[in-house]
Protein backbone atom coordinates (compact mmCIF):
# COMPACT_ATOMS: atom_id res chain seq x y z
CA UNK A 1 0.00 0.00 0.00
CA UNK A 2 1.22 3.37 -0.67
CA UNK A 3 1.44 5.66 1.51
CA UNK A 4 -1.28 7.93 -0.09
CA UNK A 5 -3.70 6.04 -0.01
CA UNK A 6 -3.36 6.47 3.61
CA UNK A 7 -5.74 9.07 5.56
CA UNK A 8 -4.22 11.98 7.38
CA UNK A 9 -4.74 10.39 10.88
CA UNK A 10 -3.31 6.93 9.95
CA UNK A 11 -0.26 8.49 8.20
CA UNK A 12 0.52 10.64 11.94
CA UNK A 13 -0.28 6.94 13.55
CA UNK A 14 2.05 5.04 11.64
CA UNK A 15 5.23 7.78 12.03
CA UNK A 16 4.19 8.37 15.74
CA UNK A 17 4.74 4.16 15.74
CA UNK A 18 7.61 4.57 14.54
CA UNK A 19 9.22 7.38 16.64
CA UNK A 20 7.98 5.33 20.15
CA UNK A 21 9.92 1.99 19.06
CA UNK A 22 13.07 4.53 18.38
CA UNK A 23 12.43 6.32 21.59
CA UNK A 24 12.07 2.98 24.06
CA UNK A 25 14.13 1.52 22.40
CA UNK A 26 17.20 2.04 24.44
CA UNK A 27 16.05 1.34 27.58
CA UNK A 28 14.30 -1.80 26.53
CA UNK A 29 18.00 -2.63 24.94
CA UNK A 30 19.81 -1.74 27.96
CA UNK A 31 17.59 -3.92 29.94
CA UNK A 32 17.95 -6.77 27.50
CA UNK A 33 21.74 -6.79 27.68
CA UNK A 34 21.81 -6.25 31.57
CA UNK A 35 19.46 -8.66 32.76
CA UNK A 36 18.17 -10.66 30.15
CA UNK A 37 20.82 -11.92 28.37
CA UNK A 38 23.56 -12.40 31.36
CA UNK A 39 20.44 -14.48 33.49
CA UNK A 40 19.47 -16.61 30.55
CA UNK A 41 23.42 -17.54 29.50
CA UNK A 42 24.08 -18.18 33.08
CA UNK A 43 21.03 -20.79 33.48
CA UNK A 44 22.57 -22.12 29.73
CA UNK A 45 26.38 -22.34 31.12
CA UNK A 46 25.30 -23.93 34.58
CA UNK A 47 23.56 -26.46 32.40
CA UNK A 48 26.21 -27.03 30.10
CA UNK A 49 29.27 -28.06 32.44
CA UNK A 50 32.41 -28.50 30.91
CA UNK A 51 33.78 -32.36 31.20
CA UNK A 52 36.99 -33.35 29.61
CA UNK A 53 37.50 -30.22 27.79
CA UNK A 54 33.88 -30.48 26.08
CA UNK A 55 31.02 -28.75 26.67
CA UNK A 56 27.76 -30.65 26.93
CA UNK A 57 24.02 -30.80 29.27
CA UNK A 58 24.71 -32.04 32.25
CA UNK A 59 23.79 -31.82 35.95
CA UNK A 60 27.27 -31.76 37.08
CA UNK A 61 27.40 -28.37 38.63
CA UNK A 62 24.17 -28.45 40.52
CA UNK A 63 25.30 -31.93 41.93
CA UNK A 64 28.28 -30.26 42.83
CA UNK A 65 26.55 -27.52 44.82
CA UNK A 66 24.27 -30.17 46.43
CA UNK A 67 26.69 -32.38 47.52
CA UNK A 68 28.96 -29.32 49.10
CA UNK A 69 27.83 -29.58 52.90
CA UNK A 70 28.82 -25.62 53.07
CA UNK A 71 26.72 -25.29 50.00
CA UNK A 72 23.51 -26.96 51.25
CA UNK A 73 23.91 -25.32 54.96
CA UNK A 74 24.36 -21.70 53.53
CA UNK A 75 21.12 -22.64 51.16
CA UNK A 76 19.14 -24.26 54.13
CA UNK A 77 20.39 -21.16 56.26
CA UNK A 78 19.44 -18.29 53.59
CA UNK A 79 15.37 -19.91 52.94
CA UNK A 80 15.46 -20.05 57.27
CA UNK A 81 16.72 -16.43 57.60
CA UNK A 82 14.44 -15.61 54.61
CA UNK A 83 11.11 -17.00 56.60
CA UNK A 84 11.94 -15.16 59.86
CA UNK A 85 12.38 -11.70 58.53
CA UNK A 86 9.15 -12.10 56.54
CA UNK A 87 7.55 -13.07 59.50
CA UNK A 88 8.61 -10.47 61.55
CA UNK A 89 7.76 -7.86 58.99
CA UNK A 90 4.55 -8.61 58.98
CA UNK A 91 3.88 -9.18 62.55
CA UNK A 92 5.60 -5.71 62.83
CA UNK A 93 4.09 -3.90 60.01
CA UNK A 94 0.48 -5.30 60.12
CA UNK A 95 -0.53 -3.73 63.38
CA UNK A 96 1.23 -0.37 62.04
CA UNK A 97 -0.60 -0.41 58.48
CA UNK A 98 -3.99 -1.40 60.38
CA UNK A 99 -2.99 1.54 62.94
CA UNK A 100 -2.32 4.26 60.25
CA UNK A 101 -5.48 2.94 58.40
CA UNK A 102 -8.37 3.28 61.11
CA UNK A 103 -6.84 5.62 63.77
CA UNK A 104 -7.73 9.21 63.70
CA UNK A 105 -5.37 11.04 66.70
CA UNK A 106 -2.43 12.98 65.92
CA UNK A 107 0.57 9.99 66.49
CA UNK A 108 -0.75 8.70 63.04
CA UNK A 109 1.74 11.10 60.93
CA UNK A 110 4.82 10.54 63.45
CA UNK A 111 4.38 6.83 63.30
CA UNK A 112 4.41 6.97 59.64
CA UNK A 113 7.30 9.39 59.50
CA UNK A 114 8.99 6.75 61.64
CA UNK A 115 7.60 3.99 59.49
CA UNK A 116 9.28 5.60 56.58
CA UNK A 117 11.95 6.82 57.52
CA UNK A 118 14.82 3.99 56.55
CA UNK A 119 13.90 4.50 53.24
CA UNK A 120 15.88 7.28 53.74
CA UNK A 121 18.90 5.61 55.32
CA UNK A 122 21.29 3.47 53.05
CA UNK A 123 21.76 -0.10 53.60
CA UNK A 124 25.45 0.79 54.62
CA UNK A 125 25.13 3.08 57.33
CA UNK A 126 22.24 1.13 58.79
CA UNK A 127 24.96 -1.43 58.96
CA UNK A 128 27.15 0.59 60.56
CA UNK A 129 25.01 2.49 63.05
CA UNK A 130 23.51 -0.99 63.90
CA UNK A 131 27.17 -2.23 64.70
CA UNK A 132 27.52 0.64 67.31
CA UNK A 133 23.88 0.21 68.42
CA UNK A 134 23.55 -3.68 69.61
CA UNK A 135 27.26 -4.87 68.78
CA UNK A 136 29.36 -5.40 72.13
CA UNK A 137 29.45 -2.27 74.22
CA UNK A 138 27.40 -0.89 71.92
CA UNK A 139 24.68 2.27 72.74
CA UNK A 140 21.89 -0.52 73.67
CA UNK A 141 24.18 -2.67 75.71
CA UNK A 142 25.56 -0.11 78.00
CA UNK A 143 21.63 1.76 77.89
CA UNK A 144 20.69 -1.74 79.78
CA UNK A 145 23.63 -2.29 81.98
CA UNK A 146 23.63 1.88 83.00
CA UNK A 147 19.69 1.82 83.87
CA UNK A 148 19.23 -1.95 84.99
CA UNK A 149 22.44 -3.51 86.04
CA UNK A 150 21.54 -6.16 84.15
CA UNK A 151 25.00 -7.54 82.60
CA UNK A 152 23.45 -10.40 80.61
CA UNK A 153 23.21 -8.83 77.31
CA UNK A 154 24.61 -10.80 74.35
CA UNK A 155 25.35 -8.89 71.08
CA UNK A 156 23.20 -9.96 67.77
CA UNK A 157 26.15 -8.95 65.88
CA UNK A 158 27.86 -11.60 63.47
CA UNK A 159 25.12 -14.00 64.54
CA UNK A 160 21.77 -14.90 62.41
CA UNK A 161 20.11 -12.75 64.30
CA UNK A 162 21.78 -9.86 63.74
CA UNK A 163 21.46 -9.54 59.30
CA UNK A 164 17.61 -10.54 60.50
CA UNK A 165 17.31 -7.57 62.65
CA UNK A 166 18.90 -5.10 59.50
CA UNK A 167 17.12 -6.78 57.14
CA UNK A 168 13.71 -6.43 59.32
CA UNK A 169 14.43 -2.77 59.75
CA UNK A 170 15.33 -2.16 56.23
CA UNK A 171 12.43 -3.83 54.77
CA UNK A 172 9.68 -1.84 57.24
CA UNK A 173 9.32 1.14 55.06
CA UNK A 174 8.43 -0.73 51.69
CA UNK A 175 6.05 -3.52 53.53
CA UNK A 176 4.05 -0.69 55.62
CA UNK A 177 3.55 1.46 51.85
CA UNK A 178 2.44 -1.44 50.16
CA UNK A 179 0.09 -2.80 53.24
CA UNK A 180 -1.10 0.81 53.98
CA UNK A 181 -2.09 1.15 50.09
CA UNK A 182 -3.91 -2.04 50.24
CA UNK A 183 -5.99 -0.83 53.43
CA UNK A 184 -6.49 2.18 51.65
CA UNK A 185 -8.78 0.25 49.49
CA UNK A 186 -11.01 -1.27 52.11
CA UNK A 187 -14.60 0.47 51.88
CA UNK A 188 -15.10 2.32 55.57
CA UNK A 189 -19.05 1.76 55.29
CA UNK A 190 -18.14 -2.39 54.56
CA UNK A 191 -16.15 -1.83 58.12
CA UNK A 192 -19.26 0.18 59.63
CA UNK A 193 -22.03 -2.05 58.18
CA UNK A 194 -19.99 -5.22 59.83
CA UNK A 195 -19.76 -3.17 63.19
CA UNK A 196 -23.54 -2.61 62.88
CA UNK A 197 -24.97 -5.83 62.77
CA UNK A 198 -22.28 -7.02 66.11
CA UNK A 199 -19.07 -8.06 64.34
CA UNK A 200 -15.93 -7.97 66.90
CA UNK A 201 -12.48 -6.52 65.89
CA UNK A 202 -11.40 -10.03 65.15
CA UNK A 203 -13.97 -10.79 62.86
CA UNK A 204 -13.60 -7.65 61.01
CA UNK A 205 -9.57 -8.07 60.35
CA UNK A 206 -10.21 -12.12 59.35
CA UNK A 207 -13.37 -11.86 57.64
CA UNK A 208 -13.60 -8.43 55.48
CA UNK A 209 -10.14 -7.00 55.83
CA UNK A 210 -7.96 -10.15 54.88
CA UNK A 211 -9.44 -10.96 52.18
CA UNK A 212 -9.28 -7.71 50.64
CA UNK A 213 -5.59 -6.93 51.21
CA UNK A 214 -4.44 -10.04 49.41
CA UNK A 215 -3.09 -8.67 46.85
CA UNK A 216 -0.97 -6.27 49.07
CA UNK A 217 0.15 -8.61 50.92
CA UNK A 218 1.32 -11.17 47.78
CA UNK A 219 3.49 -8.41 46.94
CA UNK A 220 4.65 -7.32 50.22
CA UNK A 221 5.83 -11.07 50.66
CA UNK A 222 6.96 -11.17 47.08
CA UNK A 223 9.58 -7.56 47.27
CA UNK A 224 10.55 -8.76 51.17
CA UNK A 225 11.59 -12.80 49.98
CA UNK A 226 13.23 -10.86 45.84
CA UNK A 227 15.01 -8.16 48.54
CA UNK A 228 16.12 -10.91 50.84
CA UNK A 229 17.39 -13.48 48.69
CA UNK A 230 19.31 -11.22 47.06
CA UNK A 231 20.62 -9.10 49.82
CA UNK A 232 24.36 -8.83 49.98
CA UNK A 233 25.29 -5.49 52.06
CA UNK A 234 23.72 -6.20 55.58
CA UNK A 235 24.30 -9.93 55.65
CA UNK A 236 28.33 -9.48 54.84
CA UNK A 237 28.61 -6.62 57.35
CA UNK A 238 26.42 -7.85 60.05
CA UNK A 239 25.50 -12.06 59.62
CA UNK A 240 27.78 -14.40 60.76
CA UNK A 241 30.91 -16.00 58.69
CA UNK A 242 29.65 -19.53 58.52
CA UNK A 243 26.67 -20.25 57.84
CA UNK A 244 26.25 -17.33 55.23
CA UNK A 245 23.80 -15.90 53.49
CA UNK A 246 23.77 -16.55 49.50
CA UNK A 247 24.68 -13.17 48.61
CA UNK A 248 28.07 -12.54 50.78
CA UNK A 249 28.14 -16.49 50.15
CA UNK A 250 28.63 -15.67 46.53
CA UNK A 251 30.50 -13.15 46.12
CA UNK A 252 33.14 -14.95 48.42
CA UNK A 253 33.19 -17.67 45.98
CA UNK A 254 33.25 -15.05 43.03
CA UNK A 255 35.91 -12.07 44.71
CA UNK A 256 37.91 -14.83 47.24
CA UNK A 257 37.64 -18.13 45.88
CA UNK A 258 37.89 -17.07 42.31
CA UNK A 259 35.61 -19.85 41.02
CA UNK A 260 33.02 -17.45 39.09
CA UNK A 261 31.66 -20.99 37.78
CA UNK A 262 30.66 -21.82 41.37
CA UNK A 263 29.50 -18.26 41.82
CA UNK A 264 27.23 -18.86 38.42
CA UNK A 265 25.57 -21.70 39.43
CA UNK A 266 24.78 -20.44 42.91
CA UNK A 267 23.52 -17.57 41.34
CA UNK A 268 20.75 -19.53 39.45
CA UNK A 269 20.10 -21.54 42.31
CA UNK A 270 18.71 -18.24 43.72
CA UNK A 271 16.70 -17.79 40.82
CA UNK A 272 15.39 -21.06 40.77
CA UNK A 273 14.34 -20.30 44.44
CA UNK A 274 12.37 -17.41 43.92
CA UNK A 275 10.99 -17.97 40.27
CA UNK A 276 7.76 -18.72 41.85
CA UNK A 277 8.04 -15.22 43.73
CA UNK A 278 9.39 -13.42 41.29
CA UNK A 279 6.25 -14.48 38.84
CA UNK A 280 3.74 -13.85 41.50
CA UNK A 281 5.24 -10.22 41.65
CA UNK A 282 5.29 -9.80 37.68
CA UNK A 283 1.48 -11.79 37.49
CA UNK A 284 0.19 -8.92 40.28
CA UNK A 285 1.88 -6.08 38.63
CA UNK A 286 0.78 -6.58 35.46
CA UNK A 287 -3.28 -7.01 36.42
CA UNK A 288 -2.89 -3.97 38.22
CA UNK A 289 -1.29 -2.22 35.27
CA UNK A 290 -4.00 -3.68 33.26
CA UNK A 291 -7.11 -2.77 35.78
CA UNK A 292 -5.98 0.45 35.50
CA UNK A 293 -5.34 1.18 31.76
CA UNK B 1 -2.46 20.37 79.44
CA UNK B 2 -5.27 19.00 76.46
CA UNK B 3 -2.64 17.64 74.22
CA UNK B 4 -1.64 15.23 76.90
CA UNK B 5 -4.78 14.17 77.32
CA UNK B 6 -5.73 13.30 73.97
CA UNK B 7 -2.05 11.41 74.05
CA UNK B 8 -3.74 9.23 76.98
CA UNK B 9 -6.41 8.63 74.38
CA UNK B 10 -4.37 6.26 72.06
CA UNK B 11 -2.44 3.90 74.39
CA UNK B 12 -1.80 1.78 71.67
CA UNK B 13 -0.25 4.67 69.22
CA UNK B 14 2.20 5.63 72.03
CA UNK B 15 3.21 2.13 71.92
CA UNK B 16 3.90 1.61 68.41
CA UNK B 17 5.68 5.51 68.59
CA UNK B 18 8.21 4.32 71.27
CA UNK B 19 8.82 1.29 69.91
CA UNK B 20 9.64 2.04 66.40
CA UNK B 21 11.37 5.34 67.94
CA UNK B 22 13.52 2.62 70.09
CA UNK B 23 13.85 0.36 66.93
CA UNK B 24 14.23 2.82 64.30
CA UNK B 25 16.08 5.97 65.85
CA UNK B 26 18.41 4.27 68.23
CA UNK B 27 21.02 3.07 66.06
CA UNK B 28 21.29 6.47 64.18
CA UNK B 29 21.78 8.18 67.44
CA UNK B 30 24.48 5.83 68.59
CA UNK B 31 25.93 7.14 64.94
CA UNK B 32 25.93 10.70 65.76
CA UNK B 33 27.44 10.25 69.55
CA UNK B 34 30.10 8.38 67.80
CA UNK B 35 30.69 11.05 65.60
CA UNK B 36 30.91 13.74 68.39
CA UNK B 37 33.03 11.97 70.50
CA UNK B 38 36.85 11.94 71.17
CA UNK B 39 36.49 9.33 74.20
CA UNK B 40 34.07 6.63 74.40
CA UNK B 41 34.77 4.45 77.29
CA UNK B 42 32.61 1.53 78.18
CA UNK B 43 30.07 1.47 80.14
CA UNK B 44 29.60 4.93 80.08
CA UNK B 45 26.10 5.80 78.51
CA UNK B 46 27.60 8.60 76.73
CA UNK B 47 30.82 9.81 75.08
CA UNK B 48 33.91 10.15 77.72
CA UNK B 49 35.05 13.05 75.69
CA UNK B 50 33.05 15.10 73.15
CA UNK B 51 34.91 16.98 70.48
CA UNK B 52 35.93 17.42 66.43
CA UNK B 53 39.29 15.92 66.59
CA UNK B 54 38.69 13.01 64.60
CA UNK B 55 36.63 15.10 61.67
CA UNK B 56 39.42 16.83 60.11
CA UNK B 57 42.00 13.45 60.06
CA UNK B 58 38.55 11.65 58.42
CA UNK B 59 38.96 13.83 55.99
CA UNK B 60 42.67 14.22 55.31
CA UNK B 61 42.52 10.57 54.26
CA UNK B 62 43.81 9.86 51.22
CA UNK B 63 41.42 7.18 50.27
CA UNK B 64 37.96 9.45 50.91
CA UNK B 65 39.88 12.23 49.41
CA UNK B 66 39.83 10.04 46.37
CA UNK B 67 36.80 7.84 46.64
CA UNK B 68 34.53 10.87 47.73
CA UNK B 69 34.36 12.70 43.89
CA UNK B 70 34.69 9.36 42.23
CA UNK B 71 31.32 8.61 43.85
CA UNK B 72 29.59 12.10 43.13
CA UNK B 73 30.84 11.89 39.08
CA UNK B 74 29.76 7.98 38.83
CA UNK B 75 26.09 9.08 40.71
CA UNK B 76 25.98 12.16 38.11
CA UNK B 77 26.73 10.34 35.05
CA UNK B 78 24.33 7.30 35.73
CA UNK B 79 21.81 9.54 36.30
CA UNK B 80 22.79 11.49 33.26
CA UNK B 81 22.34 8.32 31.21
CA UNK B 82 19.41 6.93 32.76
CA UNK B 83 17.71 10.47 32.25
CA UNK B 84 18.48 10.59 28.91
CA UNK B 85 17.62 7.13 27.66
CA UNK B 86 14.71 6.68 29.94
CA UNK B 87 12.51 9.87 29.97
CA UNK B 88 12.06 9.60 26.33
CA UNK B 89 10.69 6.17 26.56
CA UNK B 90 8.62 7.28 29.68
CA UNK B 91 7.16 9.94 27.08
CA UNK B 92 6.35 7.22 24.47
CA UNK B 93 4.64 4.86 27.06
CA UNK B 94 2.63 8.06 28.21
CA UNK B 95 1.35 9.49 24.75
CA UNK B 96 2.41 7.49 21.89
CA UNK B 97 -0.18 4.54 20.71
CA UNK B 98 2.03 1.55 19.57
CA UNK B 99 2.00 -2.09 19.72
CA UNK B 100 3.53 -3.76 22.25
CA UNK B 101 3.31 -0.64 24.60
CA UNK B 102 2.15 -2.58 27.54
CA UNK B 103 4.29 -5.54 27.30
CA UNK B 104 7.38 -2.85 27.13
CA UNK B 105 7.07 -1.28 30.02
CA UNK B 106 5.89 -4.01 32.00
CA UNK B 107 9.17 -5.74 30.73
CA UNK B 108 11.16 -3.66 33.00
CA UNK B 109 9.41 -5.07 36.07
CA UNK B 110 12.41 -7.88 34.99
CA UNK B 111 14.79 -5.49 37.40
CA UNK B 112 12.81 -5.83 40.34
CA UNK B 113 11.99 -9.71 39.30
CA UNK B 114 15.22 -11.33 40.00
CA UNK B 115 17.14 -11.56 43.31
CA UNK B 116 19.56 -8.76 43.03
CA UNK B 117 23.24 -10.02 43.95
CA UNK B 118 22.16 -13.22 41.66
CA UNK B 119 22.20 -11.51 38.77
CA UNK B 120 24.67 -8.70 39.45
CA UNK B 121 27.04 -12.39 39.64
CA UNK B 122 25.66 -13.20 36.35
CA UNK B 123 26.34 -9.59 35.00
CA UNK B 124 29.76 -10.09 36.66
CA UNK B 125 30.86 -13.03 34.69
CA UNK B 126 30.07 -11.98 31.68
CA UNK B 127 32.21 -8.23 32.75
CA UNK B 128 34.64 -10.60 33.65
CA UNK B 129 35.29 -12.25 30.23
CA UNK B 130 35.02 -8.34 28.67
CA UNK B 131 37.38 -6.64 31.12
CA UNK B 132 35.22 -4.69 32.40
CA UNK B 133 35.75 -5.82 36.24
CA UNK B 134 37.46 -2.97 37.77
CA UNK B 135 36.78 -0.51 35.62
CA UNK B 136 34.55 2.84 35.43
CA UNK B 137 32.42 1.68 32.91
CA UNK B 138 31.53 -1.67 34.25
CA UNK B 139 30.46 0.04 37.56
CA UNK B 140 28.17 2.57 35.60
CA UNK B 141 26.81 -0.18 33.50
CA UNK B 142 26.04 -2.42 36.67
CA UNK B 143 24.21 0.87 38.67
CA UNK B 144 22.48 1.50 35.23
CA UNK B 145 20.59 -1.78 36.02
CA UNK B 146 19.32 -0.29 39.42
CA UNK B 147 17.80 2.60 37.78
CA UNK B 148 15.56 1.91 34.91
CA UNK B 149 12.87 0.65 36.50
CA UNK B 150 12.05 4.22 38.18
CA UNK B 151 13.43 6.30 35.77
CA UNK B 152 10.74 4.89 33.52
CA UNK B 153 7.44 3.93 35.47
CA UNK B 154 7.63 7.10 37.44
CA UNK B 155 8.01 9.95 34.84
CA UNK B 156 5.47 7.13 32.89
CA UNK B 157 2.95 8.32 35.63
CA UNK B 158 3.68 11.74 35.22
CA UNK B 159 3.26 11.71 31.36
CA UNK B 160 -0.14 10.41 31.85
CA UNK B 161 -1.95 12.68 34.57
CA UNK B 162 -0.78 15.43 32.62
CA UNK B 163 -4.03 17.62 31.49
CA UNK B 164 -4.66 17.16 27.47
CA UNK B 165 -7.17 19.82 27.77
CA UNK B 166 -4.92 22.71 28.32
CA UNK B 167 -2.50 21.54 25.90
CA UNK B 168 -5.31 21.15 23.03
CA UNK B 169 -6.40 24.46 24.01
CA UNK B 170 -3.08 26.13 23.32
CA UNK B 171 -2.66 24.25 20.10
CA UNK B 172 -5.74 25.06 18.99
CA UNK B 173 -5.11 28.87 19.53
CA UNK B 174 -1.54 27.80 17.32
CA UNK B 175 0.57 27.53 19.47
CA UNK B 176 3.32 25.15 17.99
CA UNK B 177 3.95 21.45 19.26
CA UNK B 178 7.12 22.50 20.59
CA UNK B 179 6.01 25.48 22.95
CA UNK B 180 2.60 23.50 24.02
CA UNK B 181 5.59 20.45 24.73
CA UNK B 182 7.82 23.03 26.81
CA UNK B 183 5.55 25.44 28.18
CA UNK B 184 2.49 22.94 29.39
CA UNK B 185 3.56 20.03 29.24
CA UNK B 186 7.04 20.04 31.11
CA UNK B 187 5.79 22.27 33.88
CA UNK B 188 3.44 19.25 35.28
CA UNK B 189 5.70 16.56 34.96
CA UNK B 190 8.57 18.51 36.67
CA UNK B 191 7.98 17.24 39.90
CA UNK B 192 7.89 13.53 39.61
CA UNK B 193 10.50 13.71 37.27
CA UNK B 194 12.59 15.51 39.69
CA UNK B 195 11.77 12.99 42.06
CA UNK B 196 12.94 10.14 39.83
CA UNK B 197 16.25 11.99 39.40
CA UNK B 198 16.68 12.37 42.71
CA UNK B 199 16.32 9.05 43.89
CA UNK B 200 17.83 7.63 40.76
CA UNK B 201 21.08 9.97 41.83
CA UNK B 202 20.76 9.15 45.86
CA UNK B 203 20.26 5.61 45.19
CA UNK B 204 23.54 5.48 43.09
CA UNK B 205 25.51 7.16 45.10
CA UNK B 206 25.03 4.85 48.00
CA UNK B 207 24.41 1.35 45.54
CA UNK B 208 27.15 -0.92 47.04
CA UNK B 209 26.40 -4.67 45.91
CA UNK B 210 27.08 -3.44 41.91
CA UNK B 211 30.24 -1.93 43.39
CA UNK B 212 32.00 -3.79 45.20
CA UNK B 213 31.58 -6.73 42.63
CA UNK B 214 32.72 -5.16 39.99
CA UNK B 215 34.78 -2.08 40.74
CA UNK B 216 36.65 -3.93 42.67
CA UNK B 217 40.21 -3.59 43.12
CA UNK B 218 40.07 -0.53 40.77
CA UNK B 219 37.32 1.43 41.22
CA UNK B 220 36.84 2.13 44.97
CA UNK B 221 33.54 3.74 45.59
CA UNK B 222 32.45 5.55 48.53
CA UNK B 223 30.15 2.66 50.22
CA UNK B 224 32.69 0.66 49.38
CA UNK B 225 35.26 1.63 51.39
CA UNK B 226 33.12 2.11 54.36
CA UNK B 227 32.50 -1.20 53.89
CA UNK B 228 36.79 -1.72 54.63
CA UNK B 229 36.26 0.96 56.99
CA UNK B 230 34.12 -1.03 58.87
CA UNK B 231 35.68 -4.06 58.64
CA UNK B 232 39.06 -3.24 59.61
CA UNK B 233 38.46 -0.41 62.00
CA UNK B 234 41.02 0.68 64.03
CA UNK B 235 38.95 4.11 64.85
CA UNK B 236 35.85 3.54 65.63
CA UNK B 237 35.11 7.86 64.87
CA UNK B 238 36.04 7.56 60.82
CA UNK B 239 33.27 5.45 60.52
CA UNK B 240 30.72 7.29 62.40
CA UNK B 241 31.73 10.80 60.69
CA UNK B 242 31.87 9.25 57.43
CA UNK B 243 28.10 7.95 57.89
CA UNK B 244 27.12 11.11 58.96
CA UNK B 245 28.63 13.00 55.77
CA UNK B 246 27.37 10.46 53.20
CA UNK B 247 23.83 10.38 54.88
CA UNK B 248 23.88 14.34 53.57
CA UNK B 249 22.30 13.69 49.99
CA UNK B 250 19.70 10.81 51.99
CA UNK B 251 18.64 13.70 54.26
CA UNK B 252 18.45 17.14 51.77
CA UNK B 253 15.87 14.75 49.57
CA UNK B 254 14.02 13.77 52.50
CA UNK B 255 13.86 17.28 53.12
CA UNK B 256 13.00 18.80 49.83
CA UNK B 257 11.39 15.65 48.37
CA UNK B 258 8.44 15.19 50.71
CA UNK B 259 5.97 16.61 48.48
CA UNK B 260 6.97 15.28 44.97
CA UNK B 261 7.44 11.66 46.92
CA UNK B 262 3.91 11.26 47.90
CA UNK B 263 3.29 7.52 48.68
CA UNK B 264 1.65 7.14 45.37
CA UNK B 265 4.46 8.52 42.89
CA UNK B 266 7.14 5.75 45.49
CA UNK B 267 4.76 2.99 45.02
CA UNK B 268 4.93 3.71 40.86
CA UNK B 269 8.34 2.77 41.50
CA UNK B 270 8.25 -0.90 42.79
CA UNK B 271 5.31 -1.81 40.39
CA UNK B 272 2.43 -1.67 43.00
Amino acid sequence: MSTSTLTKKEQSRTKSNWIAYLLISAPFFLMVLLIVYPASLSIIRTLRPEVNGTRRFGLENYLAFFSDHTSVTNLVFTLWSTGAIIALLFIICLPIALYLRFTESRIAHFVQGLALFPLFVPGIILAYALIRFIGPNGLLETFIEVTTGWQGYHTPYLKPSGSIIGLVWEGIPITVLVLTAGLAQVPDNLIEAARDVGAGRLQIFFQIILPLIGRSMLIAFALNFLGVIGAFTLPYLLGPAAPQMMGPFMQRTFYNVLNPDAAETQAVITFLLSSFVGFLYVRSAVRQQKEEA
Amino acid sequence: MSFLRKLGKDPFGIFIFIALFLFIIGPMISVILWAFSVQWRYPSLLPTQWGLKFWSQTFKRADILQALPLSLFLSLIVTLISAVICLPAAYAFARLKFRGSQFFLLSFLATNAFPRFGLYITIAVIFLKLNLVSTVLGVVLIQLVNTLLFMIWIPTAAFKGVDKSLEEAALDVGASRFRVFWQITLPQVIPAISAALMLTFVGTFYETQGAILIGLPGVRTMPVLMLSLINNQLVVQYGAILSLTLWIPSLLMLFFARRALSGKSLAAGFGV
